[in-house]
């Protein structure tokens, strides 16, 4: 095959490079690399820990700043600033010398910004705790004015005695707790003291938040009024335990007052300066704002070509690095270029070394795509990365799939809104690629799938024109060909008509399905048998192109045996039963009257196989000599089993046999135990060899019949697509025209009823069905196209590029943006 | 069978949590590499490799070992509370059982903290964070067992462990807060004893032996550190979980045990016990007691993992990641202070 035409079937040609980078151009280099996105390197010292490979100080370094950086956009969101989405990606910085900069700029910038966050929640603290102060006089107002009633009686006798007698005086404690505890602290109370401690609280009204958490908490007010400094111990110390606050309160209602004005007077002071502080913090932050996201872009850029740097072998003398990488043929100038780039802007004196060599790995896969056919290279690689350099089915799957799918989802209007919905994606694209981190799972699947979603639209809105559906209703576009049995009869709605090709048909509909037949008794069993058939000739002619893809494989990789062994016998096979099969179908489409006779082609297929040889009834025959070209086709395709199993086998034993012959020929001096060892060894591979062949070749024959009657799902599909559509029709929209009054508001009962129908046409045939085809399409794909030739056991190429490392930086996406 | 057929209706998912979180404890490989570190930074540099990937990213260079420990214990007390907050009975009460424990650990040590007179502001954060509840802080209220019992603990799920301390009026000293935090212990066990064997089947089979390898533990300790002490026999006898293997029979013997020596001929005449003192000795080479009794309690906790639908697993975790994180922080520690000699006492688990 020629070399050229090989790039838009099979992967780009890979080739393995070896570069010595002198120390001091080494970092520009691979940052030049890096911008480009060229090579992938493979990591050189895959046996040393990651803290013990150079550059081990940078990288912590990177660390270190990344967590700063982190701080400061935690900061900033936390303040709810906004930037613009739009931002400059600016290039790696240059030298390390640039870099230390930034390090030391980020570093002060998280030390103020840490000292001027300490100094505001001081200032909260400082406020809270004047702002529990004055509820807390606020609430002992209350106390003490309920005090004047019953409860109160007891403690004002006992101050009217006081003085002198310290121990029968009533004393209090006055302070704030957490709501939550309140509970747990009046039972602790309770139980500790005996009951001899009287609590009582008083819910706080406004909201506090807490300095350091910035969540907003709920308190109480509670005040304790007991007798004794026993007492006075203990309900110290539970409200030490339970981090109460305890703030002085005189039980005179003009000192509490006189208070209360201070501490008002003192919290409007404070509100300024936090006011002031908070102000001068948020332009801090919003400064800081404008430029983060390109100093995370510089410190990744930083750390990854440390990284990358770190998977190279350092030469023995210390001047420089190997390193080695996969690029694609086509790049080599352009890596050259980039090296050469580096090593001027590094200013060093010993240029860079580029050298090709051969490597036993296989080369990484690279399928270049464009926006339309990413989407299908992505199915594909679910199932398997393409062995390097086999035929890439995606290039293929772009139309099969969607047609495929179109086949199952056949209706014009069902068709339609898929292809608005991936139209409107597709419309919406810049903005959207902008902002995918913010879509969720699901939706960000559905943009990701949006031309496929767009394609699946346009086929189904085809295949439903080809089998004139919309919303299960049919259109006469062209004019029916059928002539009604009875002319001169009035049909009503209940009349049933059955449609007999022998006496009503005209010439032929001009495209797709004659719209009569959606009014027909009939329609099920003609549709059923023509989309039956369809499902079977279009499986015959994927397969077999999947056959014939297997031979440019065996061709491409010079595998001949294959080609007569493996590709001749399965073609064979399969041809002489489903090619046979799908013959007979044309031709009793083509060449068998309607009138006359009605051979069964399933019946045929089965007596081909289960009495072969013996005559069939002319009424069954569909031409002459049948019996005899089905004996044929039965024999040469059960001959070609044999051959699939045995022959591949058989040939490489015998090569092997004279290989190893002519190898002992030359050396006479071979060990016996040596001897036996290898025996041993060889015939636990041959074995191994047989089972395998043996497993492919009943997949194989097996396969032919049930990935056949697997392309039947084409057929089911479409056929519950359609029932579905027609029951949902006939049990909401039906009825609603048949039986509604509509002088008596019956039109209003259409509205909801028609809701009810969009609802469930959107939910259930929409949604449901379209995914339950789409999947239906990646397993006809995935199992009974890609089993014919596929192997799928490559890895894909990952070239070092910055592009690709910061479309999943977390931090980048962190930054709420307008 | 019945576990078998019911067990993943409610704790399928739950179990299916642990095993997952069980495969992120660190292997030998991960423990040769982690003990090869220079610093504490390269330390964290490897930890990022396992499963606790970023767990330190958020903290500034240099680290401390009290940071790391710190952020160990956070992490395991997120994964408990996690599957605590969502399960349902009977593994709620089970795991609540396991809170227990931590639950009187930090009573005892708020406890000595008073009487050493810290402030409770000081000692507070020092708890274990799985056995906090509401009451803790105001337990410096308390002058005896009695009265702990009477004003704070009567209301929390301890307080039947306290049965046998109600009466205690005597004042709270060291000895008797020792005497305290083993009786506690004792009814702990015991009840936690009674109650997996209640839940029965496989977790009956695996919890049992654990919980009476625990107690036999504590017995055995007890005795040892009852030596130069002035404790009655009987009040000896009284602190011993009457869970273990070593009941009846073993604990009679080992309540008169005069000597390290007695306690290592008794603990050889029962089967499972016959290998302990093995190696164990005060040369360089030589293991602790302690040391083979975390050892015997891993393997016994990782093979809990190999039968399903049982609730050991949940314990058998929470156990193998404290142990993981004593190793790590041992580690650590051995960095910090660049003595290496014992670097290699850790005990690997997997």
């Amino acid at each position: 095959m020629a070399e050229k035409e090989t790039y838009f079937f099979r992967a780009t040609d890979m080739q393995m490079v070896e570069m010595f980078l002198s120390q001091e151009c080494a970092y520009e280099c691979v940052k030049e690399l890096g911008e480009l996105g060229l090579i992938q390197f493979i990591d050189l010292e895959k046996g040393t820990n990651l803290f013990q490979r150079s550059f081990v100080p940078e990288l912590k370094r990177a660390d270190e700043m990344e967590r700063r950086l982190r701080y400061l956009a935690a900061e900033i969101n936390a303040e709810g600033i906004k930037v613009p989405i739009e931002y400059e990606i600016p290039p790696a910085p240059n030298s390390t010398a640039t870099e230390s900069d930034l390090e030391t700029m980020i570093g002060t910038l998280e030390d103020e910004l840490k000292e001027v966050k300490k100094n505001l929640t001081a200032l909260r603290n400082s406020y809270v705790d004047l702002m529990e102060l004055k509820q807390t006089l606020i609430a002992a107002d209350i106390f003490f004015r309920k005090g004047s009633g019953s409860l109160w009686s007891v403690p004002t006798n006992s101050y009217s005695l006081e003085e002198g007698d310290e121990g029968g005086r009533l004393h209090f404690i006055t302070g704030v707790i957490d709501r939550d505890k309140v509970g747990t602290f009046e039972r602790v109370i309770w139980r500790s003291c005996r009951g001899n401690v009287f609590v009582k609280t008083v819910e706080i009204k406004d909201e506090m938040t807490d300095p350091d958490s910035g969540e907003i908490v709920e308190k109480n007010v509670f005040i304790c009024f007991f007798q004794g400094n026993q007492l006075e111990q203990r309900v110290k110390k539970i409200c030490d335990g339970m981090s109460c606050r305890v703030y002085p309160c005189s039980e005179k209602t003009s000192r509490r007052h006189e208070v209360r004005d201070q501490v008002t007077t003192r919290l409007a002071e404070m509100e300024d300066v936090i006011c002031q502080t908070q102000e001068h913090r948020t332009q801090q932050l919003k400064d800081i704002a404008v430029d983060i996201r390109s100093w995370i872009v510089k410190v990744k850029k930083w750390r990854s070509i440390y990284y990358t740097m770190s998977k190279f072998n350092v030469n023995d003398t210390r001047t420089g690095f190997i390193a080695e990488g996969w690029v694609r043929t086509c790049d080599l100038e352009n890596v050259k270029q980039a090296l050469k780039r580096g090593a001027t802007t590094s200013g060093s004196v010993v240029m860079p070394i580029l050298n090709t060599v051969g490597s036993s790995m296989p080369p990484p896969t690279y399928h270049p795509t464009n926006k339309i056919t990413k989407g299908y290279q992505v199915i594909i690689d679910a199932y398997g990365v393409a062995t390097y350099q086999e035929i890439n089915p995606a290039i293929f799957t772009v139309i099969t799939f969607p047609f495929l799918f179109g086949i199952m989802f056949g209706d014009m209007a069902h068709g339609l809104f898929l292809f608005l919905f991936g139209a409107w994606f597709i419309y919406k694209e810049s903005y959207f690629d902008l902002r995918k981190h913010l879509l969720d799972e699901i939706i960000s699947m559905l943009y990701h799938g949006r031309y496929i979603i767009m394609m699946m639209g346009i086929f189904a809105s085809y295949s439903g024109f080809l089998y004139n559906e919309i919303y299960s209703k049919g259109v006469d576009i062209f004019g029916s060909s059928w002539r009604m049995p009875n002319d001169d009869q009035t049909y009503t709605s209940s009349d049933s008509v059955t449609l007999d090709p022998k006496y009503d048909y005209g010439p032929p509909y001009y495209y797709g399905i004659d719209p009569m037949w959606i009014l027909s008794e009939n329609k099920l069993t003609y549709l059923n048998s023509y989309k039956m058939k369809l499902s079977v000739i279009l499986g015959l002619s994927q397969m077999t192109f999947g056959l014939f893809i297997s031979l440019s494989n065996y061709r491409y990789f010079g595998r001949v045996l294959d080609i007569w062994f493996t590709f001749i016998p399965q073609l064979i096979f399969l041809e002489c039963i489903i090619g046979y099969m799908c013959f007979l179908i044309f031709y009793k489409w083509f060449f068998v009257d309607a009138g006359k006779s009605n051979p069964s082609i399933l019946i045929t297929m089965i007596d081909m196989f289960l009495s072969i040889g013996s005559g069939i009834d002319s009424d069954d025959k569909f031409y002459e000599g049948q019996e005899f070209v089905q004996l044929c086709l039965v024999i040469i395709a059960l001959c070609m089993v044999p051959i699939m199993f045995a022959a591949k086998p058989l040939i490489e034993k015998y090569q092997r046999n004279k290989d190893v012959a002519d190898y002992e020929a030359l050396s006479y001096d071979s060990d016996d135990e040596d001897l036996e060892e290898r025996e041993k060894a060889e015939q636990a591979a041959e074995l191994d060899i047989w089972v395998n062949q043996g497993i492919h070749t009943i997949e194989f024959c097996l396969g032919v019949i049930s990935n056949t009657a697997s392309y039947l799902r084409l057929w089911a599909l479409s056929l519950a697509h359609s029932e579905l559509s027609e029951v949902l029709w006939d049990m909401t929209m039906y009825y609603a025209f048949e039986w509604l009054d509509w002088d008596e508001g019956g039109c209003i009962l259409l509205i909801f009823i028609f809701a009810a129908w969009a609802a469930l046409t959107v939910s259930i045939l929409l949604c449901m069905e379209g995914l339950s085809a789409f999947l239906h399409a990646l397993r006809l794909h995935w199992v009974e196209f890609q089993n014919k030739f596929y192997d799928g056991n490559g890895y894909k190429f990952l070239p070092f590029s910055f592009s690709l490392i910061l479309e999943n930086e977390e931090n980048l996406e962190e930054i709420s943006a307008i | 069978m019945g576990d078998m057929t019911t067990f993943n209706i409610d704790s399928g998912y739950f179990e299916g949590l642990v095993r997952g979180y069980r495969s992120g404890i660190l292997r030998r490989n991960d423990y040769h590499n982690l003990v090869e570190c220079e610093t504490l930074d390269d330390l964290k540099l490897h930890l990022q490799g396992t499963d606790y990937g970023p767990l330190l990213a958020n903290d500034p260079s240099p680290l401390i070992v009290q940071t790391i420990d710190e952020r160990l214990k956070e992490r395991l007390v997120h994964e408990f509370t996690h599957i605590r907050n969502q399960c349902v009975q009977p593994l709620a009460q089970f795991l609540d059982y396991m809170t227990y424990g931590y639950m009187i650990d930090n009573i005892i040590l708020l406890i000595t903290g008073t009487l050493r007179n810290r402030p409770i502001a000081e000692l507070l954060p020092r708890c274990h964070p799985l056995g906090q509840f509401d009451e803790l802080a105001t337990i410096s209220i308390a002058q005896s067992p009695a009265e702990l019992f009477n004003a704070v603990m009567v209301d929390t799920p301890l307080a039947p462990f306290f049965s046998e301390c109600v009466q205690d009026e005597n004042d709270l000293d060291e000895m008797n807060i020792e005497i305290l935090r083993n009786k506690l212990y004792k009814s702990y066990l015991e009840d936690f004893y009674a109650f997996c064997k209640k839940l029965g089947g496989t977790t009956a089979d695996v919890m049992c032996p654990i919980l009476a390898f625990e107690a036999d533990r504590r017995a055995i300790t007890i005795t040892i550190n009852s030596f130069r002490t002035d404790l009655l026999k009987d009040d000896i006898e009284n602190l011993y979980p009457k869970c273990g293997i070593l009941f009846p029979e073993g604990l009679k013997y080992l309540k008169n045990a005069e000597d390290r020596e007695e306690v290592r001929r008794i603990c050889e005449r029962f089967g499972p016990y016959k290998d302990l003192y093995n190696g164990v000795g005060d040369g360089p080479n030589d293991k602790t007691l302690e040391d083979k009794f975390f050892e015997e309690e891993v393997k016994m906790l990782m093979l809990s993992f190999e039968q399903q639908f049982h609730f050991g697993v949940f314990y058998a975790f929470v156990k193998l990641k404290e142990q993981e994180n004593r190793n790590i922080v041992w580690i650590a520690e051995c960095i910090a202070q660049k003595n290496k000699n014992k670097i290699d006492n850790y005990i690997p688990i997997f």
